[in-house]
């Protein structure tokens, strides 16, 4: 009887789209407390596995199921943008901040001041506790040595070597509209050139001549750098420690001289979750060294936020690296602008 | 991929109009006249409201100012140029490569003729970017291939990239098509030219290629409009070749700019659809196969040195690169990183199959195998309306039900995510709950079996119009006289004599679904996770170990179940006599 069976099925399944003709209901489903509960969704812009710890670690401790999906910082606002009425994710974790900034102007976060957010510096914090740092991240050039003794160029130590000619094709870094990280670099130029924003985009527009392709998420240009598909790859310096780490022996780190943006990473709620309290203990906890400290266990070696949290030499020494000064509320204003800015003028510009 | 026109690739799409008395149109009972309107309900949801939404976004004042910054700005227009040049160069390799192999299955005699088929079908079973993953790997900068055994720097990235890559993933459906159309040629017309003293060349020139144009037409339209269409390998293999869909993509993941993403789409439908019209109805009507029944004689095989010795090698080049290209993808899977540290490793697959892989892979294969049935059955009864039921609108009805191949996959998906990521409520009464997005009933999962029903079911349609067009009305007449419904004649005469068709539809559904992703990245969620997006995520972040995991994974799911429904279709009853 397969066949009425498959024809039973088809029927059915019409059925399930006529039935569900009845009248919309306003009122909102009130969310539970006091007990922690139910499901959490995090949308996560760290890498695979951080995020992958992160949640399996939160779900031991507080039997909240804890699912993620890994995001690029861009997509993450558009697909809380899109999904505004009925929120998919419950909290963001992991990514720059200029990200959440722009979320929070655009009302798709939550404010929650958690009470472990005072371990936290201030200058890792937003004044309206949008969102929370929970890791510090420079911005550096991840080369392949091989790669770049092939073509006789040394390893760049400023911005303006990655003009130069001979590495036409061999420099990558993702699009700004999708990767923070890509977003962090755009903003860097800014800040470099003092706020002028046309010089920022002729310097990318420089560099545009010599990348490969823009990839969508932020981590991608150390990949491709690591297997010698271009010289050198535009990432936080942490990403590129831990290809290294991973196998891909010839990159090498380097930090531009002029001074390179940073990244602080964050973790917020979204808005119109409907399981706030689980969100909240999940930022109370992310906060905390005991969930930091999974980071470096996983190879991802971020400066961590709270002082507690453990120090490795693979880190990166803030004091000594020569940072700009990074606004982010400033960056998160701009981002919509210059990142439609940045796809018009540069991206499907051909290349000279 | 599109199969969709495999089974029907030697008949004409369209039947031919039938003599008045048994086309049945006229005395219609009311079962099928419910069944008429639910089909064209159904359709109307699955398709023509997407399509509505993606309308009404591009031609509302943001989308117009997109669209009119399509036709002003320099950079744009050096985009869609570069859309149309990659679409023909896809169209016409593809097609090229399909021929070759076409030919030499169907004229040549050789040892492991068997074995090319089957490798010629290797990209239909296989996820996207598989092929484009395997080829940076083999012949990228620092290739295997290129780099490391010839020492060349060669720059794969960019147009040669991506043709190589397409033309490879979507041939198969030029093969398919031409080969059918090859077989079906009556042998006779070949005789007569010879015995008339035409030697075979000239037999090739002048007879054989003359009755392929229609089929070289409509493979390489289908090529084109595949291509066009496709998304994410120009992300990953398009180095600074840009093309109109990537655009489209990340102006709406990157930006949520709906409009602009959709006023893209619509630049992409148009050549779409038209491409779609021209080859239904005209390579397929002038198509001079069709008119033939099965061959008469025998096919004379090729045995000229001077002919078989240049196609086989070039078929057999072709045939060693797809399997370097599969082999890749098996050893890479096992591989830390293929290339740079080539130690043998299981941590991909440990990766790939704890958490969200197995995750992933269990929901696809579910809602695949949920959208299988429905497409299958779906087709079915759409062709035998087409076929036995309707007689005026039947055209429309038939397009109608096509549209789900002839709309790119990206611009379903894009407005899928317009028409569904909201309850459709007019007044206050819903009319429909959010069927996509997160937020949605099952997770989003009904969108995602909705997109798959639709891109799955023209291929039903086409097998099962075929089958119903060699089979006697009369029957069903008889049928009917003896008191049986529409629908109960369906059930008990039709839908037996079809089930080959309906096999071969349910296996290219399945295949197909499994393999999509070009509508499904705009409607995948974090409750619905999709393998072909999944990898996607991995191929992006240059994680092509587990890429390859997946990908070797996803092609052993869709062989084990098309081996399974092979078995259970088939033992069920002796093979029926349609075929």
């Amino acid at each position: 009887m397969k066949r009425t069976a498959a024809l039973t099925a088809a029927l059915l399944g019409s059925a399930t789209l006529g039935l569900s003709g009845c009248v919309v209901d306003d009122t909102q489903q009130a969310s539970a407390d006091g007990e922690l509960g139910g499901t959490l969704t995090v949308a996560c812009g760290a890498m695979e596995d951080w995020c992958q710890a992160m949640t399996t670690a939160f779900t031991k401790k507080t039997g909240v199921q804890t699912d993620f999906v890994r995001l690029s910082s861009g997509e993450t606002v558009a697909r809380l943008e899109a999904a505004k009425d009925s929120p998919e994710f419950d909290v963001w974790h992991g990514g720059p901040a200029d990200g959440y900034g722009t979320a929070a102007a655009a009302g798709l976060l939550e404010q929650y001041e958690s009470p472990n957010a005072a371990q936290i510096p201030e200058k890792y914090r937003d004044e309206d506790d949008y969102w929370t740092g929970v890791y510090v991240g420079a911005l550096g050039f991840c080369s392949n040595q091989a790669k770049l003794d092939a073509l006789g160029v040394d390893v760049p130590t400023a911005w303006s070597d990655l003009l130069v000619p001979e590495l036409k094709g061999q420099v990558s870094t993702a699009h700004p509209s999708t990767s923070g990280t890509a977003f962090t670099t755009l903003w860097t130029q800014v800040t470099l050139a003092g706020g002028d924003e046309d010089a920022a985009f002729d310097y990318m527009r420089g560099l545009h001549n010599n990348v490969l392709q823009y990839s969508k998420s932020g981590t991608a240009p150390g990949q491709a750098a690591g297997r010698g598909e271009v010289a050198v790859g535009l990432v936080f310096t942490h990403d590129c420690v831990k290809y290294k780490e991973a196998g891909m022996n010839d990159l090498e780190v380097s930090l531009p001289e002029e001074g390179t943006g940073y990244e602080v990473g964050g973790v917020g709620i979204v808005k119109g979750t409907d399981n706030l309290a689980a969100a909240k203990a999940y930022i109370d906890w992310s906060l905390t060294p005991e969930a930091q400290d999974i980071g470096p266990t996983v190879g991802s070696y971020q400066v961590l936020t709270n002082p507690e949290s453990v120090q490795d030499d693979r880190m990166i020494d803030l004091e000594t690296t020569n940072l700009v000064d990074y606004d982010f509320e400033a960056a998160a204003a701009a981002k919509k602008e210059l990142t439609t800015r940045f796809d018009e003028e540069i991206a499907a510009q051909p290349r000279e | 991929m599109s199969l969709d026109t495999l089974p029907a690739a030697a008949l004409p799409a369209a039947p031919p109009p039938r003599r008045g008395s048994r086309q049945g149109g006229a005395r219609m009972d009311t079962v099928t006249k419910l069944v008429i309107t639910a089909v064209v309900l159904i359709l109307a949801i699955l398709i023509g409201y997407p399509l509505v939404r993606i309308l009404t976004q591009a031609f509302g004042a943001e989308g117009l100012e997109t669209l009119r910054n399509i036709a002003t700005s320099s950079a744009n227009r050096a985009v869609l140029l570069n859309t149309v040049v990659l679409g023909v160069l896809v169209g016409a390799v593809g097609t090229a490569i399909g021929f070759a192999f076409a030919y030499a299955q169907a004229r040549l005699d050789f040892r492991g003729r068997k074995l090319l088929h089957l490798i010629a079908l290797l990209p239909i079973v296989s996820p996207p970017f598989a092929v484009a993953t395997a080829v940076i790997t083999l012949f990228g900068r620092s290739g295997l291939v290129t780099n490391k055994m010839l020492g060349l720097d060669y720059n794969i990235y960019g147009l040669t990239g991506l043709t190589l890559v397409l033309s490879l993933s979507f041939f198969p459906v030029a093969y398919m098509n031409l080969l059918g159309m090859l077989r079906s040629l009556d042998p006779a017309t070949d005789e007569a030219a010879s015995s008339l003293g035409a030697n075979r060349w000239k037999i090739f020139r002048s007879v054989t290629i003359p009755m392929l144009i229609p089929g070289f037409a409509s493979c390489f339209l289908l090529l084109f409009v595949e291509a066009i269409a496709d998304l994410a390998n120009p992300l990953v293999i398009g180095g600074d070749f840009t093309v109109l869909s990537s655009r489209a993509y990340i102006a709406i993941t990157g930006e949520y700019d709906v409009a602009s993403g959709a006023a893209y789409s619509l630049v992409l439908l148009l050549p779409g659809l038209l491409v779609f019209l021209v080859q239904r109805y005209w390579a397929e009507r002038r198509s001079v196969v069709s008119v033939t029944g099965k061959p008469s004689g025998n096919i004379t095989l090729l045995r000229s040195p001077l002919a078989r010795i240049p196609l086989l090698t070039v078929v057999l080049a072709i045939a060693a690169l797809i399997v370097a290209i599969y082999v890749t993808v098996f050893v890479g899977a096992f591989t830390a990183i293929l290339g740079v540290n080539n130690t043998f490793t299981l941590a991909n697959y440990r990766y790939v199959l704890s958490g969200i892989g197995s995750d992933a892979m269990f929901t696809t294969t579910i809602l695949a195998l949920i959208a299988t049935p429905v497409a299958g059955v779906l087709g079915m009864v759409l062709a035998w309306l087409v076929v036995r039921k309707v007689r005026r609108g039947r055209g429309a009805l038939d397009f109608l039900g096509m549209l789900g191949l002839a709309v790119p996959g990206t611009v379903l998906g894009i407005g899928y995510a317009l028409a569904f990521n909201k309850p459709f409520i007019i007044g206050n009464i819903q009319l429909l709950p959010a069927l996509a997005g997160g937020g949605a009933i099952f997770g989003g999962a009904l969108a995602i079996v909705m997109v798959y029903v639709i891109r799955s079911m023209p291929s039903g349609q086409r097998s099962g119009i075929a089958a119903l067009q060699q089979i006697d009305p009369a029957i069903d007449e008889a049928s009917t006289s003896l008191g049986a419904s529409g629908l109960r004649t369906f059930r008990s005469i039709t839908l037996p004599l079809i089930r080959p068709a309906l096999l071969s539809g349910l296996t290219y559904a399945f295949a197909r679904a499994m393999t999509t992703l070009s509508p499904i990245i705009f409607i995948t969620t974090p409750q619905t996770k999709i393998m072909t997006s999944q990898i996607l995520s991995e191929v992006d972040s240059g994680r092509f170990g587990n890429a390859f995991a997946y990908c070797t994974i996803l092609i052993a799911i869709v062989l084990g179940v098309i081996g399974l429904m092979n078995l259970l279709i088939r033992d069920r009853r002796a093979p029926a006599r349609v075929n």
